[in-house]
C-alpha cells in the first residue's frame, strides 16, 4: 500500500517537472506559432538565476524562484525585440534556425561564466514519512505549482483583456491590427511571458536537479513533444499530454530504467502524433 | 562486337554523362587521387573528414535544398550510421578481415530508422515545422540515450556502447587485406564521396528530380495531379538518411572511433550550416560548405579555444539574418552580375534539367470529330461537417449525362466544400462519391486523380518556382491509370498560349496567365473529368470570353463541371444549372429557369424569401 502511494506521488512529480518544462512553450509555441528553440536556455538561464541568488545573494529559496520569470521575462522581450520580430513573415525555419543559433550562444555563454559542473542548491528540507519511504515536502510541492500556475495562465486567457488581446493577435494578426490591438505590442509581452514562464519553471526545478549550461538541452525535446502531442487547445492540451507522457515515462522508469523511460516518452509521442495528427485536444472545441 | 558499335555506345555514353553533370566530379575524383601523394598526411587526413562531413552535408542538402523537407534528424541518421559501423564492424572484421560489408550495414540500418520516422511523420501528415522539431528531439534523446550504456550489459556481439565514453579502437575501412592506412582511406573517402555525389545527381537530373522539385514547390498540386506525394517524401528522406548513415560509417572509420556527441545540439547546428553557407540546393555546395565552415572554425579555434557553440551559433544567425540564401549562391549571383556573363532567366536550383516533351503519342483530341466518352461523377447524400457548422447538407448529384455543369450559389453554400469532397481534399463525413463507376469515397486525393480526376482551384496553384515548361512536363507526365493518353506538350501550348514563355518562371507570370498555366496542366492531364473552381475571377472581360470558348471546347472530349459566381459567365456557358443554398440543392435547371425563378433571385439579391 505505501508502495503504491511512493509510486502514485513520484509519477505526480514527473508530470509536474514535464508541465513546468513545458508550460512556456505552450505560450510561445502552441499559442504563436513561434518555433522557440532556445526554449532550453531559458529554462537554463531560470535556473542559474534562483542558484546564483541563493548562494550568492543568500535570498531565501522562495524569493529566489520569483526572481526567475522576472529576469527571463526581461531577457525574453529583449529576445523578441532583436531576433524575433525581424523574421515575422518570413519562413518558419527561419525563425527555427535563429532561436537555434541563439540557444548555442546561450549555452556557451553560461559556460564561460559559470563552468560545465557548478554548485547546486539543495532541495528544501522537510519530509513526510509514508510507511517505510520518505518523501520531500518540496517533490509534493511541484504538483501544486505547477497546477495553480495553470489555472492561473487559463484565467489570463480566458477572462482578461489582455489574454483575448493575445489570443487574438496569435491567430490572425492582420484582421487582430484591422480591429485595432497592436499586435506588435501585444505580441512582446506574450512571448516575454512565454519565456518568464520556461524561466518560471526552470527556477522550480533548480533545487531538484543539477543545474549546469546543459540543462535546458535534457527538457527542450520533451517539451516540444509534450506541446505538439497536446495540440491546438494549448494550456489544457499540454496539461494532458504531461499528464499521459510523464506518467508512462515515469512508470516505465520505475519497472527498467530512466533510459527506457525517456525512450517510452518518445515513443508514446510518435505514435501518438501519427494517430493523432492534430493531438489529443485536436477534436475538442475549447480552445485552451 | 565491332569496334566503331563500341566507339558509338561509348561516344553516347559520355553524352548523357556530360549532360547530365557526371563528367566534372569524375574529373574531379581522378585528379584529386593523382594529386593526393603530394599531400601531407595529416591534410589527407583532415580532408577525410572533411568529405565524411561532406556526405552528411550532401543528404541534406538533398532532403531540405532539393525536396523542401527540413530535418535537424540528418546528423541523428549519421550517428547511428556510425554507430551502426562500429557494432558490424567489431562482430565481422575478425571474422572476415573486411568492413564494407558494415559500411553498407549502416547505410541500411540508417535507411530503416529513418523509414520508420519518415513513416510516422509524412502518413501522419504532420507539418513541416513538427518535422524538425520532432528530429530534433529524437537526436537529441538518442543523445541521452547512447550517453547512458555505459554498462557492460549495453553489449551488441563482441561491440561494448560504451556509454559517453563512446567506442574507441573500432577497425578502421578494410578490403580483406588489413586496415586502409591514412592515404588509402582518404583515396576511398575520395571514391564515395564522388560515387555518391554522381548518385545524386542522377536521381536529380532524370524523371525524379522534376518530382522533387515539384513536391518543393507544391505539394498540393502534385497530389491533384496524381503523384504520391508522401510516398515520394517518404523515399527521398530515406535515401537522405542511408547517405547520412554511409557518412557516419566513414566519419568512425577516420576516427576509428565514435561518441555520443555526434547527437548533439552542436552536430545539428553544422550540419544546418554548412547547407547554408554552401547554399540550400547545390549538391557541390554541401562540399563547398563544410570545407568553407571548418576552415573557419578551425581558424577561429586558434584565436578562442573551445567556443565552438557560440562561434557556430553566430554564423548561424548572421546566415538566417543576413544571407538567407546561402553565401555560395550569394557570391556567385554577385559574380553574375558584376561581369554579367550568362543571361540566367531563372533563379532556381541548377539541377533541374530541361524535360523534354514527350511527342511519341498521338491524341485523341486531334480529330475532334468523335469525342471520348466522357467522364462521370456521382455524388450521393453527400454530407461534410466542420466541428460544429454543416458546410454540405445532404446532396444528391450526378454529372456527367451533359459535357458541361454550371453549379451557381450565394456564399457558403457550399460549393467549394462539393469540391473539396469530390477531390479528396476533405474527408466526407456522410454519404459517398463515385468516380467513373468507381466508389472513390475513401480513396486519397492523388488516386481519384489517377482515376481522371482533374480541378482548377480558386486561386491558380501552380509551381511558382518551376519554369512554364516544367509545370507543364510535371502534368503531362503525371502517373494515370485511365485510357486517355497524355497529349503532345505542342497542343498544350497551342491552346493556352504563353509558348514564347515557356522558359520564364511561373511566378514571373501575370495573374491572368497563372490561371491559363494551370488549366494548361488540367489540359495536359487529360482527366475525364475536369472541375473549376472559379475560372473568371480576377479575369478580365476579353480573358472570360476566352475561357468560356476553351471550357466548350474542352467540354468535346471531358466532362466539365464549373462552379462560378460570375451570372454572364454561366449564361455563356449554356449549360444546365445546379444552385446550391445553405449545404443543400436548391435547384435544377436551365439558366433561364433559374434566372425567371423568383425564390433564386430573392437569395441572390438578399431579399427576404416569399417576399
Amino acid at each position: 500500500m505505501d508502495e503504491i502511494v511512493v509510486i502514485g506521488l513520484s509519477v505526480l512529480t514527473s508530470v509536474a517537472i514535464l508541465l513546468l518544462t513545458s508550460l512556456g512553450l505552450a505560450v510561445v509555441f502552441g499559442l504563436m506559432r513561434i518555433v522557440n528553440m532556445a526554449h532550453g536556455e531559458f529554462l537554463m538561464i531560470g535556473a542559474f538565476t534562483t542558484t546564483v541568488a541563493v548562494r550568492s545573494l543568500e535570498l531565501p529559496i522562495w524569493l529566489a524562484i520569483l526572481c526567475a520569470p522576472i529576469v527571463c521575462g526581461f531577457v525574453g522581450a529583449l529576445v523578441e525585440l532583436a531576433f524575433i520580430r525581424p523574421l515575422y513573415g518570413r519562413r518558419l525555419v527561419d525563425t527555427l534556425l535563429a532561436t537555434f543559433a541563439l540557444s548555442l550562444i546561450l549555452y556557451q555563454v553560461a559556460i564561460n561564466i559559470f563552468g560545465t559542473a557548478p554548485p547546486g542548491i539543495g532541495t528544501p528540507s522537510g519530509w513526510i514519512e509514508i510507511g517505510r519511504y520518505t518523501v520531500s515536502y518540496y517533490s509534493l510541492f511541484l504538483p501544486v505549482a505547477a497546477l495553480v500556475i495553470t489555472a492561473l495562465l487559463y484565467v489570463l486567457f480566458k477572462f482578461t483583456r489582455y489574454g483575448l488581446l493575445a489570443r487574438a493577435a496569435a491567430h490572425n494578426p492582420d484582421m487582430a491590427s484591422v480591429l485595432g490591438v497592436e499586435v506588435r505590442r501585444v505580441n512582446l509581452v506574450t512571448f516575454a511571458l512565454g519565456c518568464a514562464l520556461a524561466g518560471l519553471g526552470g527556477g522550480l526545478l533548480s533545487p531538484m536537479v543539477a543545474v549546469s549550461p546543459g540543462v535546458g538541452q535534457t527538457y527542450i525535446g520533451q517539451a516540444f513533444m509534450t506541446v505538439i502531442t497536446g495540440g491546438p487547445a494549448f494550456l489544457l492540451g499540454t496539461l494532458s499530454a504531461s499528464v499521459l507522457l510523464g506518467g508512462i515515462s515515469n512508470i516505465v522508469s520505475q519497472l527498467f530504467t530512466t533510459l527506457w523511460g525517456l525512450t517510452a516518452l518518445l515513443v508514446t509521442a510518435i505514435v501518438l502524433v501519427r494517430l493523432l495528427p492534430n493531438g489529443i485536444s485536436g477534436s475538442w472545441s475549447r480552445q485552451l | 562486337m565491332t569496334a566503331s558499335t563500341w566507339t558509338t555506345t561509348l561516344g553516347r555514353w559520355t553524352r548523357v554523362a556530360v549532360r547530365r553533370g557526371f563528367l566534372w566530379p569524375t574529373i574531379a575524383v581522378v585528379a584529386v587521387l593523382l594529386l593526393s601523394p603530394l599531400l601531407s598526411t595529416s591534410t589527407e587526413l583532415k580532408w577525410t573528414l572533411w568529405l565524411a562531413f561532406g556526405i552528411l552535408a550532401l543528404s541534406l542538402t538533398l532532403v531540405w535544398g532539393i525536396s523542401g523537407i527540413f530535418s535537424f534528424g540528418q546528423n541523428a541518421f549519421f550517428g547511428i550510421g556510425g554507430y551502426t559501423f562500429a557494432v558490424a564492424a567489431f562482430n565481422i572484421y575478425p571474422a572476415t578481415g573486411e568492413t564494407l560489408s558494415a559500411l553498407l550495414i549502416a547505410a541500411c540500418v540508417a535507411a530503416l530508422f529513418t523509414a520508420l520516422l519518415g513513416y510516422v511523420t509524412f502518413y501522419g501528415r504532420v507539418g513541416d515545422v513538427y518535422l524538425a522539431i520532432v528530429t530534433l528531439a529524437v537526436t537529441l534523446i538518442l543523445y541521452t540515450v547512447m550517453s547512458s550504456t555505459a554498462g557492460p550489459e549495453y553489449r551488441i556481439g563482441k561491440a561494448y556502447l560504451g556509454g559517453f565514453n563512446g567506442m574507441p579502437s573500432v577497425p578502421g575501412i578494410a578490403f580483406g587485406t588489413g586496415e586502409l592506412g591514412y592515404g588509402g582511406l582518404f583515396a576511398f573517402a575520395v571514391c564515395l564521396a564522388g560515387a555518391l555525389y554522381i548518385f545524386a545527381r542522377f536521381l536529380l537530373t532524370g524523371q525524379y528530380g522534376q518530382i522533387l522539385a515539384g513536391i518543393r514547390e507544391n505539394e498540393m498540386r502534385m497530389e491533384l495531379l496524381g503523384y504520391n506525394v508522401r510516398f515520394h517524401k517518404l523515399g527521398i528522406f530515406l535515401v537522405g538518411g542511408a547517405i547520412a548513415g554511409i557518412g557516419g560509417g566513414l566519419f568512425t572509420a577516420w576516427g576509428t572511433f565514435i561518441n555520443p556527441s555526434v547527437f548533439s545540439l552542436q552536430q545539428a547546428a553544422l550540419v544546418v550550416i554548412w547547407v547554408m553557407v554552401g547554399g540550400r540546393g547545390s549538391l557541390v555546395g554541401a562540399f563547398v560548405g563544410v570545407a568553407v565552415v571548418q576552415w573557419i572554425s578551425d581558424q577561429a579555434d586558434k584565436i578562442v579555444a573551445q567556443q565552438t557553440p557560440l562561434i557556430l551559433g553566430i554564423m548561424l544567425l548572421a546566415m538566417v539574418l543576413a544571407f538567407p540564401g546561402g553565401i555560395v549562391p550569394a557570391i556567385t549571383r554577385w559574380l553574375d552580375r558584376t561581369w554579367n556573363s550568362s543571361k540566367r532567366k531563372l533563379d532556381t536550383i541548377d539541377v533541374a534539367p530541361t524535360p523534354t516533351p514527350r511527342t511519341d503519342t498521338k491524341p485523341e483530341s486531334e480529330n475532334e470529330g468523335t469525342p471520348l466518352p466522357s467522364g462521370h461523377i456521382m455524388a450521393h447524400h453527400l454530407g461534410k461537417r466542420f466541428g460544429g457548422s454543416v458546410a454540405l447538407d445532404d446532396v444528391t448529384l450526378e454529372f456527367g449525362q451533359h459535357n458541361i455543369h454550371a453549379i451557381v450559389g450565394p456564399n457558403g453554400a457550399g460549393k467549394s466544400t462539393l469540391f473539396g469532397l469530390i477531390s479528396g481534399q476533405h474527408k466526407v463525413t456522410k454519404g459517398d462519391v463515385e468516380l467513373n463507376g468507381l466508389d472513390v469515397t475513401r480513396m486519397p486525393t492523388h488516386q481519384r486523380a489517377r482515376h481522371g480526376l482533374g480541378i482548377k482551384l480558386q486561386v491558380p496553384s501552380i509551381f511558382l518556382g518551376l519554369s512554364v515548361q516544367q509545370n507543364i512536363a510535371l502534368a503531362l507526365n503525371a502517373p494515370r491509370k485511365y485510357k486517355r493518353t497524355r497529349p503532345p506538350a505542342t497542343t498544350v501550348f497551342a491552346m493556352i498560349g504563353l509558348l514564347e514563355k515557356k522558359h520564364e518562371a511561373a511566378s514571373n507570370l501575370s495573374h491572368g496567365e497563372q490561371q491559363w498555366l494551370e488549366i494548361g496542366m488540367l489540359i495536359a492531364q487529360n482527366p475525364s473529368v475536369m472541375l473549376f473552381d472559379e475560372p473568371a475571377a480576377g479575369m478580365t472581360q476579353e480573358e472570360r470570353k476566352r475561357t468560356v470558348e476553351l471550357i466548350k471546347k474542352l467540354s468535346i472530349h471531358h466532362t466539365v463541371i464549373v462552379v462560378e459566381h460570375d451570372m454572364a459567365f454561366v449564361r455563356a456557358l449554356g449549360a444546365p444549372v445546379v444552385m446550391l443554398y445553405r449545404g443543400n440543392v436548391f435547384r435544377h435547371g436551365s439558366f433561364d429557369e433559374l434566372s425567371n425563378d423568383n425564390d433564386v433571385r430573392n437569395i441572390y439579391l438578399g431579399r427576404k424569401r416569399g417576399a
